[in-house]
């Protein structure tokens, strides 16, 4: 075809982009992921029993509010790096933010604490299985940023998949602590970061391939 | 630069707001510039043209990943050159090496010549005689027309026809396409 042919049927019929249309779609391919992972919190891991009485705890909003945040500022990151030519800028830096208040917190935590009780902060009774879950109702939300980020525009793919990946876990971690009755800083600190990495690095690895758009 | 800015980004806001006009423009501008851009990065075998359709498509159907408070020419840029590696990718798993027998590379030293020499005396040989000498004349040994017009005591003209309808039928006989230049 020649271009000039391409180019007045491009122009013909043009139609007004909402603004905000780039925005929506990745809310709601995270929002579905999320409708899907609570789900699976619900029906498959259980809320914990004592749920009503956890949210009067001051540990419980720790762990929610550095889930939120972490996600917030990693699908800010995502839907940066879905645009053609959009620098990170500070944002690069502001996403690691959430990790090292946690961090902080948890070896504060440690510090004050007796030698005794280290390996009740640190290992918790169910540090086996929490990266493991949090990766499991992770994938929903992966495949919801995957989704919406393949219809925008990513040209750093890896970086991409990376964001996407570390914002469906840490939104899979905020879910997941409705089910988890850990309350320990450094438990928190170590496995539920170690949770979003593991979806961070698989949003990486699959970023690579199945974020390229023709 | 900030007034190619300024202008590309004022076409696309009007694009934006579903102006056809003002986006006829900025995409006639793009492809000038696309054009130039590619032509001068693209390997052989990559069609540089190709290319900058492909990139206005992108341009065209991804146009809602444009951010107003962002730079325009970023924007473009960052689509043309995504759209420069992918294209040179594809290129590299296109390229293929055909398959020979293990004989292609052991053939002795001129025999290839040999055999086409062989090739062309058995098909210059169902020609007449005059024909077969103004073919070689022309065609092989490299006489100008004129030359060979006076080396046969002919006009340039009968020449001329003479080769064609030649060349014409060896194409006739051997069934392939002959270069008559």
């Amino acid at each position: 075809m020649k271009t000039d042919d391409l180019i007045q049927g491009l122009s013909r019929d043009l139609k007004p982009t909402p603004r905000g249309a780039a925005a929506g779609r990745l809310a709601l391919g995270l929002g579905a992921g999320a409708l899907v992972s609570t789900a699976l919190m619900v029906f498959w891991l259980r809320p914990r029993p004592d749920l009503t009485d956890a949210l009067g705890t001051p540990m419980f909003w720790v762990k929610f509010f550095y889930a939120a945040l972490a996600g917030l500022l990693l699908s800010l990151a995502a839907g940066r790096l879905s645009r053609p030519g959009v620098r990170l800028g500070g944002l690069a830096v502001a996403v690691g933010l959430p990790f090292a208040l946690m961090g902080t917190m948890g070896a504060m935590r440690l510090a004050l604490a007796a030698r005794e009780s280290w390996h009740e902060l640190l290992m918790g009774h169910s540090a086996d299985v929490c990266p493991w879950n949090i990766l499991a109702i992770g994938l929903p939300l992966l495949a919801g940023a995957i989704w919406a980020i393949r219809g925008l525009a990513p040209t750093r793919l890896i970086a991409a998949g990376l964001a996407a990946g570390g914002a469906a876990g840490a939104l899979s971690a905020l879910i997941y602590g409705f089910h988890c009755p850990e309350t320990a800083a450094p438990f928190v600190a170590i496995w539920y970061t170690l949770g979003i990495a593991l979806v961070a690095a698989l949003g990486g690895v699959l970023g690579a391939r199945l974020l390229r758009w023709r | 630069m900030d007034e190619i800015e300024l202008r590309l980004r004022g076409l696309m806001l009007a694009a934006l707001a579903g102006e056809a006009g003002p986006y006829r423009q900025l995409l006639d501008e793009l492809s000038a510039r696309l054009r130039a851009y590619y032509s001068r990065r693209v390997p052989p075998g990559l069609d540089a043209e190709d290319l900058v359709q492909e990139t206005l498509i992108a341009v065209h159907t991804r146009r809602a990943t444009y951010d107003p408070g962002q730079p325009f020419t970023a924007w473009a840029y960052a689509i043309a050159r995504y759209k420069l590696i992918d294209g040179l990718r594809r290129a590299r798993l296109h390229l293929k090496a055909p398959l020979d027998d293990a004989d292609e590379l052991f053939v002795p030293p001129g025999a290839e010549a040999a055999m086409a020499g062989r090739d062309l005396e058995r098909m210059l040989g169902r020609l007449s005689p005059r024909t077969q000498a103004l073919i070689r004349d022309v065609k092989i040994a490299g006489l100008s027309t004129r030359e060979a017009a006076e080396k046969h005591a002919m006009s340039e003209s009968a020449v001329k026809v003479a080769v064609h309808r030649g060349l014409k039928a060896l194409g006739a006989e051997y069934g392939g396409a002959v270069d008559e230049d």
